[in-house]
């Protein structure tokens, strides 16, 4: 099955044309869009720069990512329901944009390292070092994501 | 010498064209710009959500307040520098941009708001710890800087659909 039946549907479904109705609507379901990755990507980076030995030291990995848990979702459901709404205004052209697919491939594989290694990585009995390697893959996949996301518009 | 004529001045020069013209300065120093956001937005977010009483409620304020600190001030200044450098780029467009015109005046509010509070609220955070509810002060300020906040966003993405 091909996937442009879909694409087709979506770009003119109710969604795409309140996207692309007022002026106004893009940019501002772009800010929230926004204000969901700093609150996914900021909260997570709290945690990642704890597990490098840095930030927020007097509290452990893991008291951090269980304090932050319901701002990290509340920042994944944002991006997840705007996200999508930008993708209905101009389906098509998101669909063949390499830098989309580049995002979004990044996108599921952070997501699913997040929710399987990152959780595990904080656990107390982890070694530093591996930790702090986590760590690192995490930050270096939502930058991925962010990066990705900017260039959408330029190539 | 007028603002216009400084704005023209700032066009010609070679770093203003290159970024402009180049293929890839302009996307990258935005994506900067964008995950400085990103990065330490969230944190700033973290402390104001703590402030209200929202969330990481077990921790002292003196802990979030104090720890974040350094990493906040640090974004910012890469937030203003990747956007100082996105703004020499076109700053022909942006005098005529009223969104540029309503961040630059929310940015003068961020720095009033810094002087304001700091003494009461962000400085003063061991004192917070201490007392048997959140001072209703610093309530409003991190209501106030949630507020600036969004709104320096919403502004800044603005400008790009300013004609």
């Amino acid at each position: 099955m091909s996937v442009l039946p879909f694409l087709n549907w979506l770009g003119s479904s109710a969604l795409a044309n309140a996207m692309n109705g007022p002026e106004w609507a893009f940019p501002v379901v772009e800010c929230f869009h926004f204000f969901g990755f700093a609150l996914l990507i900021g909260t997570i980076a709290i945690v990642d720069l704890r597990l490098l030995g840095t930030g927020m030291r007097r509290q452990s990995p893991a008291e951090l990512t269980q304090d932050l848990k319901p701002w990290t979702l509340s920042g994944l459901a944002l991006m997840l329901t705007t996200g999508p709404a930008m993708f209905a205004a101009d389906p098509r052209v998101y669909y063949f944009n390499p830098s989309f697919r580049f995002k979004i491939a990044c996108l599921l594989v952070a997501i699913l390292y997040h929710f399987t290694f990152l959780r595990r990585a904080v656990r107390p009995d982890v070694p530093p070092v591996l930790g702090k390697l986590a760590a690192v893959v995490s930050l270096a996949l939502w930058i991925a994501v962010v990066g990705g996301g900017r260039m959408i518009a330029f190539v | 010498m007028s603002l216009l004529s400084i704005c023209e001045w700032i066009q010609n020069t070679d770093l203003s064209t290159a970024i402009r013209e180049g293929a890839l300065y302009y996307p990258i120093i935005g994506g900067v710009h964008l995950l400085a956001i990103a990065l330490f937005g969230g944190m700033l977010l973290a402390v104001d959500v703590r402030l209200l009483g929202w969330g990481m409620r077990r921790r002292a304020v003196s802990d979030v307040v104090g720890q974040l600190r350094a990493w906040k001030r640090f974004g910012f200044v890469v937030v203003v520098a990747s956007g100082a450098l996105l703004g020499w780029a076109e700053p022909l467009k942006l005098y005529h941009s009223k969104s540029f015109w309503i961040k630059m005046a929310l940015l003068l509010m961020v720095g009033v708001h810094a002087l304001v509070f700091r003494p009461t609220v962000y400085g003063n955070s061991t004192r917070l710890d201490e007392a048997p509810s959140m001072p209703a002060v610093a309530k409003l300020a991190a209501a106030l800087s949630l507020i600036l906040w969004a709104g320096l966003v919403l502004s800044g993405r603005l400008i790009a659909f300013d004609s």
